[in-house]
């Protein structure tokens, strides 16, 4: 993986991932802002306001006719978390042009598209048009409320939600439905204005597309922009949790989930990152870690259950879906084989193992566009940025003891299980 | 040594290798220059449609319990020394399985040690071990992972919507059963499934990334074990043309309805050919892509939103077109499918619509060659519709109008659908 990285202004940088691979190329911008509870809505709303419509293009319709001609370029808008900084993107994935049936220029028209959509929406005034709002809001609000309908995503939003209420990781990243109802095509406005001007912004190009001319593209467009100084973002990390706290909601389900939350103390500038990977791999990451050989292979208590570390915050999630009576089995098992991962009670050989499977996940990383972005955009606050054979490198590095030091800084904090009720 | 036969598309500028071993199973192989990984599913023609079948030469039906192909598939992991995982471990490939309504998928994708997990994989599918112990441990497991299926209304809108189209077909039933019916399989009916349908010869073996067709030809020489070609024949009971109902309704603990809306159609003539199946493509996109008409008024009217999606249902035995999303408002949205469907059917299709679909179902069929997990999965689906990969992607380029505005005819029929609900249950309570 080629990565070459050019300012285009401040705060404001482009890279380019040359590869002759693929039969398709991505341009992607991506919008880095501090998780802010007053101003989640509004900043959430925007990759998919942007998406929809643009000047040059200004229904729905006329665009799509666009993206279909173009041969189906696929048109992305993601709001996600990364730590405590709310990452909005839209991305425009196409087929590279010698693939085209009569050898037509879809890169340049992906990424003018791209350009058309965030520097020139549909406005009235100094404002968004209000029908356009008016329908990503329905849409937005709809987004927040199906999160509801998927039980699995349901019941690890809430255990987040509960175990850092008092943080802003605590925050919703699309906002709240309340919030989204009262948004006003003024306040999205302001909310477009401070990102093109403020806002850490990261152009990356994947593919065979001609770099240069789509740097001068945004160099160009940025060039109209009044940036001020770049809004700093920051992720604060509780290293140990205190009282265990336990929260329990009821509903008609078949099954029941349970989520537990746990404070690492270990974030990705961490000496012991890598480690702390290692661990929760053992721990539960695998078929052949702790978790699924126990509480699912050797006690038949789940079909799911696994582990999950988020460097960005230094927290580490288990989730498992269980019958109500096996519960507090479950838990006891979960925190018993944790108990395991911490005395050491792991061979040589089971570490080996975990490193070959990680090892093979991150060599993946390369043969996938989105991967390959994904993977350097999570690192863009990292002091020690790395490639993903460095990363390999560091892993295989990682010694026994510290993989029972890093496990021995992980406790629990929070509990939350969704119970089932029998459905009438 | 068998022979290798290669298949270029100048099109696509790339190749794949097709290959009939001896010992009856079929090959593909499709080398990814430059690629890291390599991903590797050998597939066995049978799902959980394959419920009641007759062995060649033989009177009677085998009925066996509903869940058994994707129970099987769970079992078939453990051997007598071990587990597969296990095996796995020491080479970090990243192992799963999947079982659908016609297929069953054993699959690994690694960097390294490629050799190596081609062998794990070919040994332990050729190596089966039930025994009512090991039986009885998964029952806690699948029972598990039936229970959470149950809680997702998304798997539910959708067998609801299978049992208002079908009578008889068993399309219409869980992959994984129910509690009840994955309590009658045990160790003997499931070697009956095993010794009846993973047969070489009613198996498909597929490659894609990083490979070197030689020495896989080699571990193949190797590993397989030769097989009698005896290929059991499922029984489907007769499906009438006709739904079961209009409309079904569930209640669940959500806050936004789900809904699917199916047309069925005559599946009797067999597995659709590539031409049809791009001709229904073109169709499905031209009606409510979201450049279509259909798509634009149904969001102006606040009725769906980016969920919204369609797909041509097809396999042995069943044919539907199905269009599916969230909605405020289910019931008008399937009466604004309907009226399109009535206007396209009058109107036909125009040039302008046909080209722009064309381009767009192009692109996103060469699009799904990036992947080496796409290609294979790809392949391996196609195959087991006696269809091949770059026929199918030429078959798009070469498609003409007149040929599309003729299917139309066949499909689509407005009076033969069924509309599926999930609605949020009266005063559940968003938490």
């Amino acid at each position: 993986m080629n990565l070459v990285r050019k300012s285009i202004c401040d705060g404001v940088n482009f890279s380019n991932i040359k590869d002759n691979r693929f039969k398709t190329g991505r341009v992607s911008i991506t919008v880095f802002v501090p998780l802010d509870k007053d101003k989640v809505a509004q900043n959430a709303i925007l990759p998919f306001l942007l998406s929809k419509t643009c000047e040059k293009y200004p229904d729905l319709k006329n665009l799509n006719d666009r993206l279909e001609n173009l041969y189906g370029v696929s048109v992305g808008a993601e709001v996600s978390k990364l730590g405590e900084v709310q990452v909005l993107s839209i991305s425009a994935t196409f087929l590279e042009d010698e693939y085209s049936l009569q050898k037509e220029n879809i890169a340049q028209g992906a990424v003018d598209l791209l350009c058309q959509m965030f520097f020139y929406p549909v406005l009235e005034g100094m404002a968004f048009l209000g029908e356009n709002v008016e329908q990503e809001k329905r849409q937005l609000i709809e987004m927040i409320e199906s999160e509801y309908n998927d039980k699995r995503v349901f019941a690890k939003n809430k255990c987040e939600q509960w175990m850092c209420k008092d943080e802003k990781f605590g925050i919703n990243r699309l906002g709240t439905v309340e919030q989204v109802k009262s948004l006003t095509g003024q306040e999205i406005f302001d909310a477009w204005l401070n990102m093109l001007s403020s806002a850490k912004i990261e152009i990356t190009l994947l593919g065979k597309a001609d770099s240069e001319k789509v740097y001068e593209r945004f160099r160009d467009e940025f060039s109209k922009v009044k940036r001020t100084n770049v809004v700093a973002c920051a992720t604060k990390i509780i290293k140990r949790a205190g009282k265990i706290s336990e929260y329990a909601d009821v509903m008609n389900v078949s099954q029941s989930k349970l989520v537990m939350g746990f404070r690492t103390e270990v974030s990705a500038d961490d000496e012991l990152v890598n480690a702390m990977r290692v661990a929760v791999a053992i721990f539960g990451a695998t078929p052949y870690s702790k978790l699924f050989l126990n509480v699912r292979e050797k006690y038949s208590l789940c079909y799911y259950c696994s582990a999950k570390y988020d460097k960005n915050k230094g927290i580490m999630m288990v989730q498992s879906g269980v019958e109500n009576e096996n519960i507090d089995r479950a838990k006891e098992e979960i925190l018993n084989q944790l108990e395991e991962v911490k005395r050491g009670n792991f061979t040589e050989e089971d570490m080996q193992a975990i490193k070959r499977s990680m090892t093979n996940s991150f060599r993946t990383v390369g043969d996938y566009l989105s991967s390959m972005e994904n993977f350097y955009l999570s690192q863009i606050f990292d002091k020690n940025k790395v490639t993903t054979d460095e990363l390999i490198e560091k892993i295989k590095k990682v010694t026994k003891s510290e993989v029972i030091t890093a496990a021995n800084m992980i406790t629990l904090d929070t509990v939350y299980v969704l119970k089932g009720k029998a459905r009438p | 040594m068998v022979k290798l036969e290669e298949i270029n598309s100048e099109r696509l500028h790339d190749k794949y290798y097709r290959v009939k071993h001896k010992s009856g199973l079929k090959v593909y192989i499709y080398p990814k220059e430059g690629y890291n990984s390599s991903y590797a599913i050998l597939g066995a023609k049978v799902g959980s449609i394959d419920t009641t079948f007759k062995i060649p030469g033989k009177a009677e039906n085998i009925v066996v319990p509903d869940g058994i192909a994707h129970y099987l598939e769970h079992k078939l992991f453990e051997s007598e020394e071990g587990d597969a995982f296990a095996e796995y471990a020491k080479t970090g490939a990243s192992a799963n399985a999947y079982t659908s309504f016609d297929m069953t998928g054993y699959l690994f994708s690694c960097t390294e040690d490629f050799d190596k997990s081609l062998k794990i994989l070919i040994d332990f599918v050729q190596s089966p071990y039930f025994t009512e112990k090991t039986v009885k441990k998964e029952q806690g497991i699948i029972g598990q992972e039936i229970k959470m299926y149950e809680d997702d209304p998304s798997w539910q809108v959708m067998f609801n919507l299978l049992k208002a189209m079908y009578h008889n077909h068993p399309v219409k039933k869980d992959i994984a059963g129910t509690v009840e019916s994955i309590a009658k399989i045990n160790a003997d009916n499931l070697y009956e499934v095993y010794n009846n349908f993973y047969n070489l010869n009613n198996m498909t073996l597929c490659i894609a990334g990083k490979v070197n067709p030689v020495e896989i030809l080699n571990i193949l020489d190797e590993k397989l074990k030769p097989s009698y070609n005896m290929v059991p024949e499922t029984i489907f009971a007769k499906e009438p043309y006709e739904i079961v109902k209009q409309r079904v309704e569930q209640r669940f603990p959500i806050s936004m309805p789900l809904f699917q809306l199916g047309f069925k159609e005559n599946a009797s003539k067999g597995r659709m050919t590539i031409e049809e199946s791009t001709q229904t493509d073109i169709i499905l996109s031209v009606l409510a892509s979201k450049s279509s008409k259909l798509y634009n008024d149904l969001i102006n009217k606040g009725l769906i939103n980016d969920s919204f999606g369609y797909e041509c249902f097809e396999g042995p035995g069943y044919l539907a077109s199905i269009f599916s999303g969230e909605s405020r408002d289910p019931d008008k949205v399937a009466e604004i499918i309907k009226e399109r469907v009535t206007e396209l059917h009058a109107k036909g299709i125009v040039e302008e619509d046909f080209e722009r679909a064309k381009k767009s179902i192009y692109g996103k069929s060469v699009s799904l060659l990036n992947s080496a997990e796409n290609i294979a999965n790809v392949m391996l689906t196609l195959d087991f519709a006696d269809k091949e990969l770059f026929e199918a992607v030429e078959c798009i380029a070469n498609t003409s109008l007149i040929d599309v505005n003729e299917r139309l005819k066949s499909q689509l029929d407005v009076s033969n659908c069924s509309l599926s609900v999930v609605a949020p249950e009266d005063g559940s309570l968003n938490i």
